[in-house]
């Protein structure tokens, strides 16, 4: 580990400019579970470590008549935890309650864990200089794939890692990013970005830019959702797949649907065949084996990984199952 | 890197100052510069537990925390767990419940058990369970642990 | 449910307080952070040691430049495996260690070549462990890339890379035929053969015969604390070196070696240890720790990262192995086939001997062939672990008895019991057994009200296993002082790795009448107590027991003769019950344990006493599981739902300590069962060598585990004990394999049984 300077900045603009003056040498630090892991084993070597510990009202967690407001620094713990996340939008709170350990959950953030890179064995040992390190070999492709993408890999076979994005995505959730040249907001899914549009890096962030908060829009009543994981340790693992599905049945018909999958693909994915196939069907008429199936459409597994289509395929029946009956 | 940081903290009660580097963990400082050697190295990654302290109120483990960050925190280690009275009730349990053989684990799980038991005396098996599970144990297999802990409830909540 | 919630209920109703429970002397100072572990040491000037490890598998070292590494501030020394003596040295007696010294140094820092991923290559001091990382990236080291093999049945083949120039097989077999060639450069270091009977006619007789081919990958012992040594070499050329260690003579023996030094001249004082499972009984870092402390002049500390334990220490083999098994219709095994093949990792030396001769043990087989082979592959070198070599080859057996008990149609304890050895039967190796509780086991199983609970629901089944494991006697000392208030202390040479204070001082306690909490217990380094071996092979309880014995009754001998003296009367004419002497001449004269020990200054001075052990009639231990399994069939997860471990354990001593021992034997089976394995890439370099990566079970994966003591005493031990640590792993893999084959129809044959693996067990079919 190199020497770095810690500094704990006391605004995002303040943050955002040393980002922006040494985008190699500087590195965002929230909850640290992530970069620190990264800075030991070598494969990061900041310069400076812009800590925004002490940055006001970037904790918040405030609910409105238009929807929620989570601040990038608000820990898991806090989300997993809050009613009315729990309430209203279950899948956030099982997804945050799923991550790590307590002790992690503690201190990692919502920024940090949309903002986590990814956990291939590969890129996170020094002793590969895969593709996301600046090489140009991706290990997996022809290594062990057991933990890799089965959509969407291309020529970079990670899969996002974090348990959040797949929530939020479901629950339509938009981003805000604060940079050099002021604020703007998207669709979360619109966030994170593929291997085929940086390799480098999984999310659209700029050098001086910092995910500031997190917008949930306001639930209907009739709004359902859920998250499954499937994993190898009921603790300490990521996803092997992953699914959070969201949904608005009314008067025995499905009025709206998302459904994301995790641990399948670099970015959170989006199930949109099967979405539209929900949208408007009456819920009698729902084959959740058939959106299982469709899920998976296109999937090109990896010599490790052929299980994950069959288990996304079930997650996604499972989850969509579950819904309908709460909403029957 | 010669510019030190100066860092002031609570720990176990007293208040405490200590100049790192910005590189060094929570963990160091608490060994290597404070001499707290109660707190475990056991990954240096956040994957074991064995370094869990209490910081301001919440677990964490202190290898994934940097030294800096502990500006104007209150931290308490396993060294703080017992009072001049004698041991705390989860101490008192582990040792009558053989709940530790190496012991290289133990003050992680007290440390992050106390916090559980502090805010629910009354957790049972399954959210115990949940609770402890960023803390590893290889020798035991968790079971003489788990019912330490629950025996250490009954104890904090008066019903033993 | 067993629980230890009543301390004070005695299992054992012939002894005052072997069969108690009480808190174990060394407790306080472990809940309350005080104890000190091997890196907890703080010395003036201490340095901080790091090592550099080889990025390659296999590759020749050209040369090494550690001249920038060395102008780095802060670097204080910088050694390659130039700076160890060229020949290592047995310093005569005491030759008990696991491994040829030869094989030490290289271990410890490699010179011609590196064989593994992670093989230590130099290593620098400098004043902190910052530094001294930084100053490990600033060593060039210029290798020529060498091919690799990693899996044993390629070792094997002609045309393998060849680890080990010199290596030929070294062949214990006996069948004309079965010898390999060993003319040539080969990666088979030994095999070893077990013949009884006629195994072709044996199997003429069956009625039916399964036969099939496992798997097993790498696993690590997993102790939580990481690998230290902490040196200081004195101007005087004594060296001191503090460490967690299972064996601090063995350390003292092998750094011997290493270092060409006589072991008087090293004092190694063990710490506190978190930890071993048969993995901290080879020494790693011992002796750069001391050549850095010699280059430095200042004590020098090295701690392994959790990678460098994984790549640089010692899991167990991987294997190889075919099982075939054949028995009449009304159950009676005629013949058993089994090969066994162990990856020993860069250098000879895995546990397929152990494998070898513990597979059949729980079976009366009258016709019997195992081979075992050892192969070097580029992997870490293997260590022991827990009962080694034992588990693998139960997971080869057990599986193929219970098959073969359902084509036969019987209850599969039933048939096992049917075929269960007894005292006396003769055991692969030939040898007969001695006094062994397996009916007993069988017969508790059977009887277990979890055997004849109902397991009802789809995608549920139960499980049942074997396991055995002969344990070890070797040598142990002790010394007891008595103190002036009637108390004693006890220094033994084993070090406590899981409430030995305790047991031990429990066994000196019954001779002597006192209390458990009447004898201090301490561990002495190797300048305070005799030669005492590893704590390891279930032995410390059973083997420096009886050195504990010897000396307690050596200071009763000496008390009763203080006795005698104080009523002027014969020593033969004192009787000693419980804690009281009393004159048999005059039986109103009785002097209590803590009374006669104020006088002892008038009477003759301090009473001390040291014995040694070396005990030969070992008691083993056999164990089973009776595990019940649901499977997910549509993400392949296992979550076991009930586990029950039963153990002969001859007599226990500390029952809490007993059933923490099968507990934790248990569950590092689970974790073997269905999670834990070494990934290696195509490059030989492991992929997951993180706690994260390589899944040990958490306590969220886990059910209470119920241990079943049962308790054949050996008549080897005054006491009756038998070894306990290891034989509880042996049964769980296979007891779960056997399980998940009932839940979903399927026999599987590999470990983990990871959830992808039960998935493509499922979607596949048998394979």
């Amino acid at each position: 580990m190199t020497p770095f300077r810690f500094a704990a900045v006391s605004t995002v603009s303040e943050a955002s400019e040393m980002l922006r003056a040494d985008a190699a040498g500087s590195r965002l630090i929230a909850g640290g579970t992530d970069l620190l892991s990264e800075i030991k084993e070598g494969i990061v070597q900041p310069q400076t470590v812009v800590s925004l510990q002490n940055v006001g009202g970037m904790r918040e967690i405030v609910a409105g008549t238009d929807g929620m407001r989570l601040g990038a620094m608000a820990t898991l713990t806090e989300l997993e935890g809050h009613a009315e996340i729990r309430r209203s939008y279950a899948a956030l709170a099982e997804a945050a309650a799923s991550v790590a350990t307590p002790q992690i959950r503690n201190v990692g953030t919502l920024g940090g864990n949309l903002c986590q890179r990814p956990r291939c064995w590969y890129y996170r040992s020094a002793a590969f200089d895969c593709r996301k390190k600046g090489g140009s070999i991706c290990f997996a492709i022809n290594g062990n794939s057991k933990y890799h993408a089965i959509l969407g890999g291309g020529d970079c076979v990670i899969v996002h890692p974090s348990d959040l994005a797949v929530a939020l995505v479901s629950l339509r959730a938009r981003a805000t990013i604060a940079g050099p040249g002021g604020e703007r907001s998207m669709a979360l899914e619109e966030f994170f970005a593929g291997p085929q549009v940086d390799i480098m890096r999984e999310t659209v962030l700029q050098p001086g830019d910092v995910l500031t908060h997190v917008s949930l829009p306001a639930p209907s009543p009739n709004w359902r959702s859920v998250f499954m994981k499937s994993r190898e340790r009921q603790a300490q693992d990521f996803a092997l797949v992953s699914v959070a599905a969201a949904m608005e049945v009314a008067d025995g018909a499905v009025r709206d649907a998302r459904i994301t999958l995790g641990g399948v693909a670099p970015v959170p994915y989006r199930v949109r065949q099967a979405e539209e196939a929900l949208q408007g069907a009456a819920v009698a008429s729902v084959d959740p084996a058939r959106l299982g199936e469709m899920a998976v459409a296109g999937a090109r597994p990896l010599r490790d990984n052929h299980y994950k289509a069959p288990l996304a395929s079930n997650l996604v029946r499972r989850a969509v199952t579950l819904l309908l009956q709460d909403g029957a | 890197m010669s510019l030190k940081i100066h860092v002031r903290t609570t720990v176990n009660g007293e208040e405490t100052e200590f100049l790192c580097e910005g590189r060094q963990s929570l963990l160091e400082a608490l060994r290597d510069i404070l001499g707290l050697t109660g707190t475990k190295e056991g990954c240096n990654d956040g994957n074991c537990g064995a370094c869990t302290i209490n910081l301001d109120g919440r677990i964490v483990d202190s290898c994934l925390v940097l030294a800096a960050e502990a500006e104007g925190k209150t931290i308490l280690t396993i060294e703080g767990v017992a009072s001049i009275d004698g041991l705390h009730p989860l101490q008192q349990s582990f040792l009558e419940q053989a709940a530790l053989q190496c012991g290289i684990c133990t003050p992680g799980f007290i440390v992050a058990a106390k916090a559980l038991l502090e805010q629910e005396p009354d957790a049972d098996e399954h959210r115990i369970r949940h609770w402890l599970a960023g803390n590893l144990c290889r020798c035991t297999g968790y079971d003489k642990i788990i019912r330490a802990v629950l025996d250490a409830g009954a104890v904090v909540r008066g019903a033993k | 449910m067993t629980t230890t919630a009543d301390r004070t209920t005695k299992t054992n109703r012939k002894y005052r307080v072997i069969g108690t429970r009480p808190i174990r002397h060394d407790g306080h100072d472990k809940v309350t952070g005080r104890a000190k572990y091997g890196a907890d040491i703080q010395l003036a000037g201490l340095l901080f040691g790091a090592v550099l490890r080889s990025p390659h598998p296999h590759a020749r070292i050209r040369s090494i430049d550690t001249s920038k590494a060395a102008a780095l501030p802060g670097v204080k020394a910088v050694m390659t495996g130039k700076d160890l003596p060229e020949k290592a040295t047995p310093p005569g007696n005491f030759m008990e260690t696991l491994a040829d010294p030869q094989v030490l140094t290289e271990n410890v820092m490699a010179r011609g070549k590196v064989l593994y991923k992670g093989h230590a290559v130099a290593a620098v001091a400098a004043v902190d462990r910052h530094v001294a990382e930084e100053a490990l990236e600033l060593i060039e080291v210029d290798y020529e890339v060498l091919p690799h093999v990693l899996d044993v049945r390629e070792a094997m083949k002609p045309g393998a890379p060849i680890l080990h120039e010199d290596l030929r097989t070294r062949t214990t077999a006996q069948m004309p035929g079965d010898t390999p060639d060993t003319d040539g450069p080969t990666n088979i270091a030994s095999h070893v053969q077990f013949v009884q009977g006629d195994v072709a006619q044996g199997f003429k007789e069956a009625d039916a015969i399964v036969e099939r081919t496992f798997e097993t990958k790498p696993v690590h012992q997993g102790y939580i604390e990481l690998h230290n040594s902490t040196a200081s070499w004195s101007t005087d050329g004594n060296l001191t070196i503090w460490k967690s260690t299972q064996g601090p003579f063995i350390v003292r023996h092998q750094v011997a070696c290493i270092l060409n030094l006589p072991p008087s001249q090293i004092k190694v004082v063990p710490m506190e240890i978190g930890g071993g499972f048969g993995g901290k009984i080879n020494t790693y870092t011992d002796a750069v720790a001391a050549v850095l402390s010699k280059k430095t002049g200042h004590p020098v500390q090295v701690v392994m990262s959790r990678k460098d334990v994984f790549e640089g220490t010692g899991p167990t083999s991987a294997t190889h192995m075919r099982a075939k098994i054949g028995a009449t219709k009304d159950g009676r095994i005629t013949a058993v086939e089994v090969n066994l093949t162990y990856a020993a990792g860069g250098f000879p030396g895995s546990p397929v001997g152990s494998g070898a001769g513990t597979c059949l043990a729980p079976y009366k087989v009258e016709n019997l062939k195992i081979d075992g082979y050892d192969v070097v592959v580029n992997e870490p070198k293997s260590a022991a672990y827990r009962a080694p070599g034992s588990p693998q080859a139960a997971f080869a057996v057990e599986p193929v008895i219970d098959e073969l008990a359902d084509k036969l149609g019987m209850d599969p304890m039933e048939f096992r019991l049917k075929n269960a050895t007894r005292t006396g039967d003769r055991q692969a190796s030939g040898v007969p057994f001695p006094s062994i509780g397996c009916v007993e086991v069988e017969e508790a199983m059977i009887n277990h009200p979890h055997y004849k609970a109902p397991l009802e629901g789809p995608n549920r089944g139960r499980g049942v296993a074997l396991g055995y494991w002969g344990n070890a006697g070797m040598n142990s000392s002790a010394t007891i002082n008595v103190t002036p208030n009637g108390s004693i202390t006890l220094v033994t040479g084993s070090v406590d790795i899981g409430g030995s204070r305790p047991a031990l001082a429990m066994q000196a306690a019954e001779v002597l009448g006192l209390a458990a909490e009447d004898v201090h217990p301490s561990v002495g380094d190797t300048d305070s107590v005799g030669y005492t071996g590893v704590t390891g092979g279930s032995r410390t309880t059973f083997a420096t027991g009886i050195a504990v014995i010897k000396a307690a009754e050596d200071v009763r001998d000496q008390m009763i003769k203080r006795a005698a003296l104080v009523w002027e009367t014969q020593p033969e004419d004192v009787e000693f019950k419980d804690g009281v002497f009393t004159s048999k001449k005059n039986p109103e004269d009785t002097l209590t344990f803590q009374k006669l020990a104020s006088r002892l200054m008038g009477t003759g001075g301090p009473v001390t006493a040291s014995a040694s052990a070396d005990p030969k009639q070992v008691g083993p231990s056999f164990s089973g599981m009776i595990v019940d399994v649901e499977v997910d069939p549509e993400t392949g997860k296992v979550d076991i739902l009930r586990a029950t471990l039963f153990q002969d354990v001859g007599t226990a001593v500390h029952p809490s300590y007993v059933e923490g021992q099968m507990q934790g034997g248990a569950v590092q089976g689970i974790g073997w069962a269905l999670n834990e394995e070494y990934f290696y890439g195509d490059n030989g370099v492991m992929a997951n060598s993180s706690f994260l990566d390589y899944r040990m079970p958490t306590s969220l994966d886990l059910p209470m585990v119920e241990p079943v003591v049962i308790e054949v005493p050996n008549p080897g031990h005054p006491f009756g004990l038998r070894g306990v640590g290891e034989s509880s792993i042996v049964s769980p893999m296979a007891a779960i394999a056997n399980a998940i084959s009932h839940a979903i129809g399927q026999r599987l044959t590999t470990l983990p049984m990871s959830p992808t693996v039960v998935r493509e067990a499922l979607v596949n079919g048998d394979k």
